[in-house]
């Protein structure tokens, strides 16, 4: 099989790429789950689309949106990608047969997945009731089954603090929600409407020091951290509960992309990409969760939409420059996506960020070649809240050094 | 001295009430102990005693928790010639032995599948019999069956590599010791290995010395402080799991029955005899009993009026690390390091056969039979010990980690024989590593037992040595993966993304011979769920072809055995109760 563009991943990144490039090439969409949508089907919660749509829909809603705009599109359902190289040679598992395709480019949006128990080390027992929230998630909403009574949530990132408040709208006792930084790691809305609205207790630079239970979670020992984020043994306490549901963070779905050979940041655990979200290998290009977290669903579309488009000008034979010109993380910033300017031709370029530390009354600053070219004031940066900076594309194409850089006010 | 009074001794010094009493080999102890910690000790210290068979340590300590068995069903729900208890390696090898003659057999096993014990919580390691104590049961064992591995693996279709072992001395191996330290390096570089080679000569185990330039060239990873290693080309892993299934799917085959879920709670004796095994579904009759219980091995002897050990559990604990770190290392490695502690090989880090890395296992006295918690304490021993291997393994490459108990009496090794004073009862007791090698000599013994208690063997002439394992779609060609898509279209369905499992790998998991029942049960026979993402993404969808396969409602799958629920109800079934109320 032959196409012109093939996207890996049917959730929001590869639905908004796909579209984009249907405009101006012959698009394959493969997607390894029955249904269109990936995560956003269980996300039932509505603060999608805020952005993009300058409203605010629930996830099969937002997802809706772009499932409707297919036609045209060969979508491949329940179909695995099983090998894959520079080449842009794939093979391809399906029910209907082991097949190879082969594209004149590559989108990759294969998402991301949680961290478990195991990556944070939390000592104890395996039993069950232990859950990451997505897969908690996808249990309550989709497959229709409840999972405890007594529930305990560790980590404090958005998914997590939706779960506190389904948990909760499904009749459980959330004990509460354990985060071992000193400031809640989701979006500050999410804080209010999934916890405090409901009187679930955040239990700040705390964490899970054990869990205990043989075939069932009986419970877990939480503790105090102190500044090192070591537990504080005399702060040590038993919570009694029948789940813990695990909200410790995202990691970019990268298996496909290393067996490629693709360059890798060592921050976002993506690829590193350019202002055109192309790859270290010429033709095969990333966008959404992929690349790095997002925290919004429409940051994932505004990326899809720009490899979408770059990847169809590539299969349609355009040649661009490669300048391969780094971003610098400056002061306070811990990474920045792109990670390299090449010089694309490109109305305005986004570039999305996170801070190291939380700041107040600061301005983000764009540098190039050691002058300030674009300035932004923020009220508050925080880690857990992704910041961009929207600039002309014509600012960066020719520059020699680019950095990024978030500055207090004087 | 009397071996009673020199351990009475040992505890009047230390300030404990015991009494120790020899009877026919078996040290029987009786008094009071502070603690655990002591219980151990003397028992222990008994164990190391000259002439002594057996440790049967009924001390008392404080907190102590007896227990309880459950009822005894009554209906007679089978009878044969040997009953077998355990389901593990090795009662599932002693089956498949057996069921070479013709003899009723009844394998029971309280869990909800075979291998659920030390058997899949051990690091897969077909060792050669170099690491055990010279002149042990348990070294001769294990040299005997580690060679028959490569013929039971082309019979039974299961996993099983020669990928050899390195045993790496380095500049840490005598940190630990009172002396200095060029001197400590100069035992490791030219005592040690040449003991060890002396030692594989006697035991017929192929090994050579491979020099620091060589083994560094070999395995880059490895730590600049390595002085030499000495090499085992045949060291052995294999899968104890899908091992023992293909054991236990033969042995049905050859008409062995193989009650799960049954769970021995007493037995019914005669004089010198056992005449009924009694479980928790109902009774059985039996004209032999094989003890094969590991970590319960002491008190199922107790049900036959046969005590002669009590277990005390090991735990070890290991890491498990992503594939990714599959070429990290080429061959399996353990460090020497003195002093070396008792009856502990020491861990390494071990390949599986599926090339994850396994830092461990660690070693632990525990007083809870079911304890398989991983401390933190383990986690940061297991690092320590493994950095002075691999010095930059990065930590964030672990992917899981587990826990199991070894079998240990206090005599340390195994004790396989025929009871004391009961006819028909025969002990496989303490098997802890090298069981797993092992495993086949040890059966290959049970019958010589057998034999001599009395029991006629005929050889069966329709014995079917051969099992053939489920397809595994991954290691099959393009084409024949193809075929198989063809011939079910689930096969062309990926599941399990981490590990690349099909459904239709997860629907024969179901439909075996021992059908899987639970998540634990198919991520066993195929891996889903085994990888980087640890269930996330799979557990959902094997849930619900569990489900639909088996017609168990989704809402009542469990993870493992009894109790192990996923899920407490449907959604809304928690709003419905309030509402009830």
């Amino acid at each position: 099989m032959k196409t012109d563009v093939a996207i890996i991943g049917g959730g929001p990144a590869g639905l908004a790429a796909a579209i984009e490039a249907k405009k101006h090439a012959k698009v394959t969409l493969i997607e390894r789950n029955e249904e269109l949508g990936g995560i956003l089907q269980q996300c039932i919660h509505h603060g999608f689309g805020n952005f993009i749509f300058g409203e605010a829909l629930t996830g099969p809603e937002y997802a809706e949106h772009f499932i409707e705009q297919m036609e045209g599109i060969d979508v491949m359902l329940n179909t695995t990608v099983l090998e894959i190289d520079k080449n842009k040679r794939m093979l391809l598992s399906s029910p209907d047969g082991v097949f190879e395709m082969e594209a004149k480019a590559i989108i990759l949006a294969m998402g991301c997945r949680e961290r478990t128990r195991t990556q944070i080390f939390i000592p104890g027992t395996r039993p069950a009731g232990i859950y990451t929230a997505g897969t908690a998630q996808r249990l309550i909403n989709i497959e229709g089954v409840m999972l405890g009574k007594h529930v305990v949530i560790l980590g404090s990132g958005d998914v997590g603090l939706i779960m506190a408040r389904r948990f909760t709208l499904e009749g459980a006792k959330v004990e509460g929600v354990y985060e071992i930084m000193p400031k809640p790691g989701g979006l500050t809305r999410n804080i209010v409407q999934c916890l405090y609205d409901f009187d679930i207790p955040l239990h700040l630079s705390h964490t899970i020091v054990e869990i205990v239970g043989k075939r069932r979670v009986e419970g877990v020992f939480v503790a105090k951290v102190d500044e090192n984020f070591k537990p504080i043994e005399e702060t040590k306490r038993f919570v009694p509960c029948d789940t813990l549901i695990l909200a410790v963070g995202l990691i970019p779905e990268n298996e496909l992309t290393k067996k490629i050979g693709i360059e890798l940041d060592d921050i976002t655990a993506g690829p590193v990409v350019d202002e055109g979200m192309e790859t270290s290998i010429e033709g095969i290009f990333a966008c959404g969760n992929v690349v790095h977290v997002h925290d919004l669903v429409d940051d994932v579309s505004f990326s899809a939409i720009i490899a979408g488009r770059e990847a169809a000008k590539y299969a349609n034979g355009r040649k661009i420059k490669r300048r391969k010109i780094k971003v610098k993380a400056g002061e306070n910033v811990r990474y920045v996506v792109p990670q390299i300017i090449n010089g694309r031709d490109m109305e305005e370029i986004t570039f999305y960020f996170r801070v190291k530390k939380e700041m107040e009354n600061v301005v983000t600053r764009l540098l190039v070649d050691g002058e300030v070219r674009k300035e932004k004031r923020e009220l508050i940066v925080k880690p857990p809240e992704m910041v961009r900076l929207k600039v002309k594309g014509d600012l960066v194409m020719n520059a020699n050094s680019i950095s990024i850089e978030v500055k207090k006010v004087a | 001295m009397k071996v009673e009074k020199k351990v009475e001794k040992y505890a009047r010094k230390k300030g404990w009430k015991v009494k120790a009493r020899l009877e026919d080999g078996i040290l029987y102890l009786e008094g009071e102990v502070p603690s655990y910690k002591e219980y151990v000790e003397i028992g222990r210290y008994a164990g190391k005693q000259k002439n002594v068979e057996g440790v049967v340590n009924r001390l008392k300590y404080k907190g102590k928790k007896e227990v309880k068995r459950k009822k005894g069903g009554n209906e007679l729900i089978g009878e044969a010639d040997v009953v077998i208890i355990g389901g593990g390696v090795t009662g599932c090898m002693i089956a498949r032995e057996l069921s070479k003659y013709k003899l009723d057999i009844i394998l029971v096993e309280k869990a909800e599948d075979v291998a659920c014990g030390a058997t899949k919580a051990n690091n897969a390691m077909v060792h050669t019999g170099i690491g055990e104590k010279m002149g042990t049961l348990k070294q001769k064992l294990c040299v005997e069956g580690h060679k028959m591995y490569e013929e039971l693996s082309k019979q039974l279709d299961f996993p099983y590599e020669k990928n050899g072992m390195w045993i790496i001395l380095t500049k840490d191996s005598f940190a630990d010791m009172p002396i200095p330290s060029f001197l400590g390096n100069f035992i490791a570089r030219f005592i040690i290995p040449r003991i060890i080679l002396r030692r594989a000569k006697k035991l017929g185990i192929p090994m050579h010395i491979v020099k620091r330039k060589e083994l560094l060239k070999e395995e880059p990873n490895v730590t600049s402080r390595a002085l030499i290693a000495v090499y085992s080309p045949t060291y052995g892993v294999t899968s104890p799991y899908l091992f023992t299934i293909a054991l236990a799917e033969n042995a049905i085959d050859n008409g062995v029955k193989i009650m799960l879920e049954t769970e021995v709670v007493d037995m019914i004796t005669e004089g010198e005899e056992v005449k009924e095994v009694v479980t928790d579904k109902g009774r059985i009759k039996a004209r032999y009993v094989i003890n094969a219980a590991g970590i319960y091995a002491d008190m199922v002897a107790e049900m036959a009026g046969a005590r002669e050990y009590t277990i005390h559990p090991k735990k070890g604990s290991t890491l498990l690390f992503d594939k990714d770190y599959g070429n990290y290392i080429k061959h399996s490695m353990t460090i020497l390091k003195f002093p070396r502690m008792e009856h502990y090989k020491g861990g390494g880090a071990m390949l599986t056969f599926e090339r994850n890395i396994q830092l461990g296992p660690t070693l632990m006295e525990v007083e809870d039979r079911e304890d398989t918690s991983v401390t933190a304490a383990e986690i940061k021993q297991i690092f320590s010990r493994f950095s002075l291997l691999l010095p930059n393994l990065p930590r964030k490459g672990v992917i899981a980690y587990f826990a199991g108990l070894r079998a240990a009496t206090f005599t340390e090794d195994f004790i396989i024989r025929r009871a004391k004073k009961v006819r028909n009862f025969i002990h496989v007791a303490g098997i802890q590593s090298p069981g797993l090698a092992a495993a086949p000599a040890v059966a290959k013994m049970v019958v010589g037992l057998l034999k001599e208690s009395g029991l006629e063997m005929v050889e069966k002439k329709d014995f079917n040595p051969y099992r053939k394992a489920s397809v595994v779609i991954r290691e099959l060609s393009v084409e024949e993966r193809q075929k198989m898509v063809e011939k079910d279209a689930r096969y062309g369905k990926v599941v399990c993304r981490c590990e690349n499992v099909t459904e239709g790998e997860i629907v024969d998991a179901i439909h075996g011979k021992i059908g899987a029942r639970n998540i634990d049960a198919i991520k066993r026979r195929t891996r889903a769920g085994m990888g980087r993402c640890q269930g996330s993404f799979c557990l959902p969808h094997v849930a619900k072809i569990i489900s639909r396969e088996t017609g168990i409602p989704l809402e009542e799958i469990k993870k493992n055995g009894n109790g192990s629920n996923l899920f407490i109800g449907k959604a809304k079934c928690l709003l419905e109760e309030e509402n009830e109320n």
